[in-house]
């Protein structure tokens, strides 16, 4: 099963959709993407599994915490956006 | 020592404090300057102090929460968020020179400063006064929530009211109430801006500080790296990074942590209690007494843990020496609010200054009110 990474527009933001997964059981964690995934430099994102995917965006939307960029992480490394 | 100087910086601290800035010293790097464990953890810390504070005074958004060096920069990035060239701004009679400096140095670009002066210890005459000084047309106010001399409790929450009803956007300054004084944000309608220090009432370490930003305009006052949108030149849009520039405070901001969660536990309005009762024993000590004149409000209903005694014999820099020099800490002075001493009418002598902590005892202010009597009777 591929991984997810929801991009974060801060620290912050990161690490309270970490939080509000955890809480609801969901494993996450805080990654670094790589940089062409940001466009900006220097980012964050929430790794996920796929499985998780439609439940956490769930979760984050009702905690305040919508996410805007969603790129799923292939088997081979690559990186395809999934429309949030 | 006997210390009785806590409105300027509480210098017993909870234990939980001193503990976390230990540990923070040895196991926590930067957050947001890379992965590892070392900036995770330094990155729990700041969350988890962003939430508490967001916690005790009832903000939703813990991103809203953003972490300064003291009150005054707080009160800098604030007023330069808000202030524009051109602009008059409506301040109360009892403003810090944190408060009145940053906007007299903007003169030159044309703000004008319009000063609410009320009577000590009557919020009515304060709310009159505002209103008066709003009426006459003002593009943004700022007001102490607790007169760091006096430690008369303004109504803020009142004087917030006004501000809605003028459409003029409000900035608080919290140094002396962040933790002594209940207070809500969502009671407030027009308060853009909170400014506190962490190193008073919050009981963490000097070095620290919170800016609450209810509003939607903040400038930043410092430019630099944030761990995050590098390749953008501009600091970014979003809070608290566009206040947060360079390295934080990790160590001082794990005490800061612990302090508040101290706060909580005890209960702020249970801590103004607490004050309250020192204040008027101390108070209650020097009623009628020939050598000093009491500054303090009638039943102590608008009163912190501050008081200002002002000796008839003698100058208030003399008895603080005196006391110093037995091992009891107080201030004497204008402590850097000469506004509030004219307000008062008493910029020419200052006054002497005692203020309590949760730590503070009964014993210690008898102690201190006798040694202070028998400076009065040499």
């Amino acid at each position: 099963m591929a991984n997810c990474y929801i991009m974060s527009r801060s620290l912050t933001n990161a690490q309270r959709s970490v939080r509000v997964l955890q809480h609801y059981g969901i494993l996450s964690h805080m990654v670094r993407p790589p940089q062409h995934l940001t466009g900006r430099g220097c980012g964050y994102a929430v790794r996920i599994h796929e499985r998780d995917l439609g439940n956490a965006l769930r979760l984050l939307d009702d905690n305040g915490l919508p996410a805007k960029k969603v790129h799923r992480v292939g088997a081979d490394g690559s990186y395809t956006e999934v429309k949030v | 020592m006997i210390y009785l100087d806590s409105a300027a910086t509480t210098l017993q601290k909870p234990k939980a404090v001193r503990r976390a800035v230990a540990r923070a010293l040895g196991n926590a790097s930067s957050a947001g300057r890379g992965g590892h464990r070392g900036a995770s953890r330094a990155a729990d810390i700041l969350l988890d102090c962003r939430e508490a504070a967001a916690d005790l005074f009832h903000l939703d958004d813990p991103e809203r929460v953003c972490f300064t060096a003291n009150a005054t920069h707080g009160l800098n990035i604030a007023i330069r968020s808000l202030v524009k060239p051109g602009m008059r701004v409506v301040i109360s009679g009892y403003e810090h020179n944190a408060v009145y400096r940053p906007l007299a140095a903007m003169a030159p670009e044309g703000v004008e400063i319009t000063v609410a002066k009320g009577e000590p210890f009557s919020p009515e005459s304060m709310v009159y006064a505002f209103e008066q000084a709003l009426i006459g047309g003002a593009s943004a106010a700022v007001c102490t929530h607790v007169s760091n001399v006096f430690g008369y409790i303004l109504p803020i929450e009142r004087i917030d009211g006004l501000c809605a009803k003028y459409g003029v956007p409000l900035i608080i300054d919290a140094a002396q109430s962040a933790g002594c004084v209940p207070l809500d944000v969502k009671q407030l309608k027009a308060t853009e801006f909170i400014a506190m220090p962490g190193h008073k009432g919050l009981y963490g370490p000097q070095g620290t500080g919170l800016l609450l930003c209810l509003g939607e305009h903040p400038s930043p006052l410092l430019y630099g790296g944030t761990g995050a949108d590098s390749m953008a030149s501009g600091m970014p849009d979003y809070l608290p990074d566009r206040l947060e520039a360079g390295t934080h405070n990790i160590h001082g901001i794990a005490g800061l942590l612990e302090g508040i969660r101290y706060v909580k536990k005890t209960g702020v309005q249970e801590i103004l209690e607490h004050h309250r009762l020192l204040v008027a024993e101390a108070a209650a000590e020097f009623y009628g007494h020939p050598h000093f004149r009491v500054h303090a409000a009638e039943w102590f209903f608008c009163q912190s843990g501050v008081l200002s005694i002002r000796p008839t014999k003698g100058t208030a820099e003399e008895a603080a020496d005196y006391l110093a020099g037995r091992g009891v800490a107080v201030r004497a002075g204008l402590h850097c609010a000469p506004l509030a001493h004219e307000t008062a009418g008493t910029a020419e002598t200052g006054t002497l200054r005692m203020s309590v902590s949760t730590f503070t005892e009964s014993w210690e202010i008898r102690t201190f009110a006798g040694m202070l009597k028998a400076y009065a009777g040499k």
